[in-house]
């Protein structure tokens, strides 16, 4: 499945997922993020790690880092 | 789906130290109930407060700024009101002072801005600029740090502050912990504390950390929920920091063993209490012989950098 991520004040990323049953933190781990860095979000909604994602997911990632 | 342990309903935040997961109702509750926790354990806030909170218009700071302005309708001598620095760096702070400017018109705060350029002479590309001319080590970092906390203090003095609260949390405190464990500054962590400034000068105004025991995801996450969560940018200076590694490592420390966080917490807490507590200030008890500001040497690091800079004379 295909997920589309893009991140705040970054670019938006198409990601291919393998497998069904995928969670919020297996995205971010396969793009080499930290989930403790993250909060995700689909439309207006706050995802949790542990929440699944589906094909053609369109998935926010806002920066907890703050950059100063 | 995962569901909140109170109530069902789907969840927003799971607490990796606990595995517990929170709807958002919940988590807001949650997090309330941390906060106001933290104040009252230290003592943080007294009946009768005049609150100046240090912003800087990013997320942390305006979600304190938030957190106090409706805690402080339920506290009738409370005064709020807000100080932003604006170091001069460009292409970052102004975009975060817009950001500040107008949540602070929305909510009808009173407010003061002070600058590096107006109050030291330099803004802080200036300082990196001439520092570079005079060969100086190249310390952006430094300079802000040592400016801005200066400021704070005799900014947040002259607007009659009883307090001063800044928004670091338990991310932000155990990096420096662990940034002043690396380079043997042992005798800084007596001011890690909730509060600071049992000192008895009389131009130091006491600072606390009400954030000091909720992490950094947890604040941005209730900054999100608030919808005050501002324009995302970053500090270009930023990624040159130790702290940027420091706090990179302990992320993935947390990933792999949740509650790792929380634990080096109480590790700080534990030595604090070892070495004596937070007596210090961050300026110390003596008095700049140049500036007449709080400082723990005859001349404060202020005054020793404006001198660097060719500010000041001897």
């Amino acid at each position: 499945m295909r997920v589309t991520v893009r991140v705040v004040g970054g670019e938006a990323k198409d990601v291919e997922i393998v497998g069904a049953g995928r969670k919020v933190k297996d995205v971010i781990r396969d793009l080499g993020l930290l989930t403790e860095e993250y909060i995700v979000m689909r439309g207006s909604r706050v995802l949790t790690d542990e929440d699944e994602v589906y094909d053609g997911d369109e998935l926010v990632l806002v920066p907890v880092v703050s950059g100063g | 789906m995962v569901n909140c342990v109170v109530c069902g309903r789907r969840a927003v935040y799971i607490e990796r130290s606990s595995g517990y997961a929170y709807c958002e109702r919940h988590f807001l509750k949650l997090f309330s109930r941390r906060v106001k926790r933290t104040i009252r354990k230290y003592g943080l806030f007294r009946e009768r407060e005049d609150i100046v909170v240090a912003v800087s218009g990013g997320k942390d700071s305006l979600a304190l700024l938030h957190f106090l302005l409706k805690l402080s309708k339920k506290v009738r001598g409370w005064r709020v009101r807000a100080l932003l620095i604006d170091e001069g760096i460009s292409g970052y702070r102004e975009v975060t002072k817009k950001d500040f400017i107008k949540f602070a018109e929305e909510w009808g705060v009173e407010y003061r801005i002070a600058s590096f350029k107006e109050e030291v002479g330099l803004s802080l590309d200036e300082m990196v600029e001439e520092g570079r001319r005079r060969g100086l080590p190249y310390l952006p970092c430094t300079y802000c740090g040592v400016f801005r906390r200066y400021l704070l203090n005799k900014v947040a003095r002259e607007m009659g502050a009883t307090v001063l609260a800044t928004a670091h949390n338990l991310d932000d405190v155990i990096q420096t912990y662990v940034m002043n464990v690396i380079v043997n500054n042992l005798d800084k962590l007596s001011r890690l504390g909730p509060k600071t400034g049992v000192v008895k000068h009389p131009k130091f105004v006491p600072k606390v950390k009400p954030f000091y025991e909720v992490l950094e995801k947890e604040v941005a996450l209730y900054a999100v929920l608030n919808n005050i969560y501002p324009s995302f940018t970053e500090c270009p200076y930023a990624r040159l920091g130790v702290r940027w590694t420091i706090r990179e490592m302990i992320n993935k420390l947390e990933e792999k063993h949740s509650g790792i966080k929380h634990l080096t917490l109480r590790s700080l807490l534990r030595i604090i209490s070892l070495i004596g507590g937070s007596q210090e200030g961050e300026g110390g008890p003596a008095t700049c012989r140049l500036c007449g500001e709080p400082s723990a040497h005859e001349v404060c690091r202020a005054c020793q950098l404006k001198m660097g800079l060719g500010l000041i004379r001897p």
